[in-house]
């Protein structure tokens, strides 16, 4: 009796499967153009675990930030389901936010009311308010830009101001689009840093698309490689590096290779 | 002849102008935001408005005159009917041209679509509304001395009118200069107030 008492209080990863977060079943998606049909997705099907980061990797054109679309629910599929917790997702909501790739912040608003805009008509007092905006603000290591307008800041900035709003709403689930495809290598690997230090900390769920096969493994717990022509997941790698991982290691440049070799081959 | 008359036909046109330039802008706006979103409502509205917008303001006069005699109403009545379509047009096109990103922003944080529309596409789409209004009310002064010169009283086109008639071409020329600085500062007024109200006009541009 003492012993199974025990066993369960040891912070250990429980045998048993975990229950999935969010599950894709048999999803395809077809557009229809000038009445001829193009399968854009065809079978995806994978299941994501509660507080890992999932990176959906594969060339350009296959999909990928389409697949991240009908996720976040702007778009239907054609057939099969997104589940989150089992309930069928057929809208946007507040629980599956997302960091797009262009910029998508209110040029009319400066950085702190940008982070402010989802919490407006939630029941939140003004001072309450302020004191979340201001907690994520430092966060993300902009609290001295609070209020400059986004024309005015960085790419980079921008992208820390699109993470701080969405993570002000508490967010189960974390879709990202290329957020770090247009900024330059070294502002990436900060915010690549800067991402796991959140994760850390807060635990969601991350979803995240990329080309990079190097961000794919600095931040991946598994990566669903994709393929084109139809956008289908040609296979699934676990990416068993400890963490904080050493981008410059031997076993990161293999496992990265190892990731090129099957981009490659199709 | 013209002394001490200013004031009041100042007064007289203002008014004139500010009625038929409020028409325009309470329905240009809202028909111009749902055409710009609703596609259905695009194809039902533009070709008459466009049709419409072709016709010079000066054929609807007889037929203004017809429905709402001489004098404020007509005035009203055409001031209103010319201001719409630049303001209707610019509307239609601010909204079109709304980044569909920032609005799937919006519906991913959670805003429905009433507060979508205050909160984000007008804002989004504030500087082609304010090239509208701008527009409009610098046709409202236009289209204010036409309705005025069918005989009515006081205003500003009035002035001009009677001038003519007693071969007066500087007091003319006078009432030309008035239009011009009162169509500007009225101008300026608008801008300002808009930037007063609005966020999104304060920090376009």
């Amino acid at each position: 009796m003492s012993s199974r008492l025990h066993v369960i209080s040891r912070r250990e990863p429980s045998v048993a499967p975990k229950e999935p977060i969010l599950t894709i079943n048999d999803l395809d998606l077809v557009f229809e153009y000038n009445s001829s049909y193009l399968t854009v997705l065809k079978d995806i099907r994978f299941a994501v675990h509660p507080a890992e980061i999932l990176c959906l990797l594969g060339p350009s054109g296959c999909g990928k930030t389409t697949l991240l679309k009908v996720l976040a629910g702007f778009m239907r599929p054609s057939s099969g389901q997104v589940l989150v917790h089992g309930n069928q997702v057929t809208a946007p909501g507040p629980e599956r936010c997302v960091v797009f790739q262009e910029d998508a912040l209110f040029p009319w608003l400066t950085v702190a009311e940008n982070i402010a805009f989802g919490l407006k008509g939630k029941g939140f007092r003004r001072r309450q308010q302020k004191e979340m905006v201001d907690y994520y603000l430092s966060l993300v290591g902009l609290t001295a830009f609070s209020s400059y307008l986004p024309t005015k800041i960085s790419g980079g900035m921008k992208q820390r101001v699109s993470l701080a709003r969405v993570l002000i709403l508490k967010p189960e689930i974390l879709l990202m689009d290329e957020p770090f495809a247009a900024l330059d290598a070294q502002t990436r690997q900060e915010m690549q840093q800067l991402l796991l230090e959140l994760w850390e900390t807060l635990s969601h769920t991350i979803v995240f698309v990329t080309h990079d096969v190097r961000e794919a493994v600095t931040l991946a717990d598994r990566v669903i490689m994709m393929d084109k022509n139809p956008g289908r997941v040609k296979g699934i790698v676990d990416i068993d590096l400890e963490r904080p991982r050493d981008v410059d290691g031997q076993p990161f440049l293999k496992q990265c290779a190892s990731l090129h070799d099957l981009l490659r081959d199709t | 002849m013209y002394a001490g008359r200013f004031l009041a036909d100042a007064n007289a046109s203002l008014i004139r102008v500010g009625a038929g330039f409020a028409v325009a802008a309470v329905l240009g706006i809202p028909l111009g935001a749902i055409s710009g979103r609703i596609s259905v409502v695009d194809r039902l509205l533009s070709t008459s408005i466009n049709g419409l917008r072709a016709v010079p303001g000066i054929s609807w006069l007889p037929l203004a005159l017809v429905w709402f005699g001489i004098g404020l109403q007509t005035t009203i009545f055409l001031v209103a009917l010319a201001a719409f379509f630049p303001i209707y047009v610019n509307s239609a096109s601010g909204v079109r041209q709304v980044s569909p990103v920032l609005l799937q922003a919006g519906a991913m944080m959670g805003v429905r679509r009433l507060r979508g529309t205050f909160a984000i596409l007008l804002p989004s789409a504030m500087p082609t509304l304010i090239s509208g209004l701008r527009l409009g009310l610098g046709i409202s002064w236009a289209y204010l001395v036409l309705g005025e010169l069918t005989g009515v009283q006081k205003g500003l086109g009035a002035v001009i009118m009677d001038a003519r008639m007693v071969g007066r071409i500087d007091v003319i020329i006078v009432g030309i200069i008035i239009i011009a600085v009162i169509g500007r500062i009225s101008e300026q007024l608008l801008t300002g107030l808009l930037k007063l109200c609005f966020k999104s006009a304060r920090r376009s541009t």
